[in-house]
């Protein structure tokens, strides 16, 4: 009869396998010199000079990027004054509605989202003129909104794990409030911030269906993009595509973790 | 210095001569329909080391918590040298608080907590740092001046926080169970450092506690706290000496408590029969009550004596059988089963190194204690 310690061995391999063997292989065809996608003709550089070579590509990358730096950061800004007002300011009315509507958008479906966040464009255009045409604004707006829920949800978190004391000795010591805030709260709570502004940074960079919803001419994320190329055939480029975006989202991840364990140690 | 011992040793809150320098003045705090504290009297004279001592919920920490600004009280006002308190925040008012967790913030260095409030009054460069070197001299960290919180022990901690709270030379420094975390030896030496401090810089100290050892050793005075009520104020020995209540004589170290009624009731001693005892406690003064009322005698186990011989002596003796001695080194606890089945504790110092002779184990004893040792409770 094999050990423990050897089953759970090759269920933590086969877990492994199961998650990243997709990964995996499209990294290796990435690299893949014939233009057929699933046969291997020997290993070449030549798709990631391909996409250098796509203004398409380029343009909705370059799109998608600032899309989503803006985004991240605009959430961290609301997600982190939602947190801060749920668990500080303890019970006051509509407490419970805030509560719900700021966790809304984490369960709602993409679509509905979407379309509704298109109707109130559409409307607020016609009521006030703003935002006149649909395109890159109205993208952020849209990810702003759901993508804000999950940072207040991860800040939320850090903030009740906070010793209040804290924030009352900065009083003690003669802080106002506001200073409090900036000088001991934001930076106790920084690692959540930073890994707050990482996972609206992916989730936004990430989007398809909602960005499709809201955009407008001459705005089409990266998503969007490789969404209507894979329609008309798998090409090869896609996949040295997608190897670029898992190297960025694994960076992203390993600062992230990092900053949290960096935290913990501290904390 | 000087000045701060001699307001000590002529006991304002006794002679009331001088005008108080903390008054708080009929303060009631609820929470919903709790009451945590409940029309609260309280005045406390400069340079006075004050301990609010009672167990955990009874209201002292939302007392001191009231007095730093961070509780606003349902009614009453508080004053703090001669300022009315009310409506000012935490931020301005002359008070500085040690948080119980210390509440040292965890990105700065020790130099940088400390320096915070100095910097909060717009103070500057040399002027603080001089301040701050100075006062880490007297708590003995200068040499962990740029270490971070979390490389620090908790005695250090401690002590970062009490020079962070007192670098601004508040008027008045408030103490929310400053040692608690500490262990027994450094808590003892860190009670001695702490009056020295308090008698260098001559800062009014309010301190909350749960230990009754802690605020026997530190205070001027100290206010014992029942369910959001002080139940007694008075200096250590007095509250010690002569508890006002059952609850103070229990809650402020150990005591034995009999049960009766008044018997006899002369102007210059009274008698009470109590079951507990198994006949009459004869109590050598005068104690206002009426006959056949209902009282409570407390006496101390240092104050009781136990013999093998039965004392020359007519009142207060009793025949009882040791059932359990407790060694501690420098005292031996008896715990006497008397014959009416009551149990009592007497101390014994052990004054000699080896004692061949000692009272042990199930042996019969005689317990006896003096006419006035005792102290007669009538709530």
């Amino acid at each position: 009869m094999p050990r423990a310690s050897t089953i759970l061995l090759v269920v933590c391999i086969l877990g492994f396998v199961f998650l990243y063997a997709p990964i995996l292989s499209l990294i290796i065809f990435s690299f893949n010199e014939s233009k057929l996608v699933t046969v291997w003709g020997g290993f070449s550089t030549k798709w990631y000079r391909a996409l250098l070579e796509d203004p398409q590509i380029l343009g909705s990358a370059w799109i998608s990027l600032k899309v989503a730096v803006v985004t991240a950061t605009l959430s961290v800004v609301l997600g982190t004054l939602a947190a801060y007002v749920l668990t500080r300011f303890g019970r006051f009315r509509g407490r419970a509605l805030l509560t719900g509507m700021s966790t809304a958008p984490l369960v709602m479906p993409d679509v509905i989202t979407g379309l509704s966040l298109l109707l109130l464009f559409v409307s607020m255009e016609q009521l006030i003129g703003w935002p006149a045409g649909r395109g890159m604004t109205t993208i952020i707006i849209a990810h702003v909104t759901f993508c804000m829920a999950y940072v207040a949800v991860v800040v939320q978190s850090r903030l009740a794990d906070m010793d209040e004391s804290l924030e009352e000795a900065a009083m003690d010591l003669g802080a106002r409030p506001v200073r409090v805030f900036f000088d001991v709260t934001v930076p106790v709570i920084a690692p959540a911030l930073v890994a707050g502004w990482l996972l609206a940074f992916t989730l936004s960079l990430d989007d398809l269906v909602v960005a499709s919803f809201v955009t407008g001419p001459g705005a089409s994320t990266l998503p969007m993009v490789i969404f209507s190329k894979v329609r008309l055939g798998v090409s090869p480029d896609i996949n040295a595509l997608a190897t670029i975006i898992i190297a960025i989202v694994a960076l992203g991840v390993f600062i992230a973790s990092w900053q949290m364990r960096r935290a913990a140690r501290h904390g | 210095m000087n000045e701060t011992l001699t307001v000590a040793a002529a006991k304002p809150w006794a002679t009331g001569s001088e005008r108080p320098f903390v008054r708080i003045e009929k303060i009631t705090k609820k929470f919903g329909d709790f009451y945590a504290v409940d029309d609260v009297s309280l005045d406390i004279w400069k340079g006075e080391l004050f301990c609010l001592l009672g167990g955990s919920g009874c209201g002292k920490s939302t007392l001191l918590r009231m007095l730093a600004g961070f509780e606003t009280p349902t009614s009453g006002r508080i004053e703090i040298d001669g300022q009315d308190m009310t409506g000012i925040p935490p931020y301005a008012r002359p008070t500085n608080m040690m948080f119980q967790s210390y509440a040292l913030f965890p990105h700065m260095t020790v130099e940088k907590n400390v320096a915070y409030g100095l910097h909060r009054d717009g103070m500057k460069g040399d002027e603080v740092r001089d301040r701050v070197a100075d006062i880490l001299r007297l708590v003995k960290l200068d040499a962990f001046a740029r270490r971070k919180p979390h490389q620090l022990s908790g005695g250090q901690r401690q002590r970062v926080a009490l020079a962070r709270s007192l670098v601004k030379r508040p008027k008045l420094l408030l103490l929310d169970e400053p040692l608690g975390a500490l262990d027994k030896k450094l808590r003892e030496e860190t009670q001695f450092e702490l009056i020295k401090i308090q008698e260098t810089l001559g800062v009014t100290f309010i301190v909350v506690t749960h230990d009754q050892e802690e605020a026997m050793t530190l205070s001027t005075r100290i206010g014992v706290m029942n369910a959001g009520v002080i139940v007694q104020v008075g200096e250590p020995s007095q509250v010690y000496e002569y508890p006002n209540s059952r609850f103070v004589a229990d809650f402020v170290g150990t005591v034995n408590m009999f049960e009766g009624r008044v018997s006899e009731d002369e102007p210059d001693y009274i008698s009470i029969t109590s079951p507990e005892v198994g006949g009459e406690i004869y109590v050598g003064h005068g104690v206002s009550c009426v006959l056949n009322q209902q009282l409570w005698f407390a006496i101390r186990p240092e104050k009781l004596r136990v013999s093998r011989e039965r004392p020359e002596k007519e009142h207060n003796v009793l025949p009882a059988v040791v059932e359990e001695v407790a060694y501690f080194g420098n005292l031996s606890v008896y715990r006497l089963r008397l014959d009416t089945g009551k149990l009592v504790q007497a101390t014994k110092v052990n004054l000699s190194r080896s004692e061949e002779d000692a009272i042990s184990w199930d042996e019969r004893v005689w317990v006896t204690w003096g006419d006035t040792a005792g102290v007669v409770l009538t709530q």
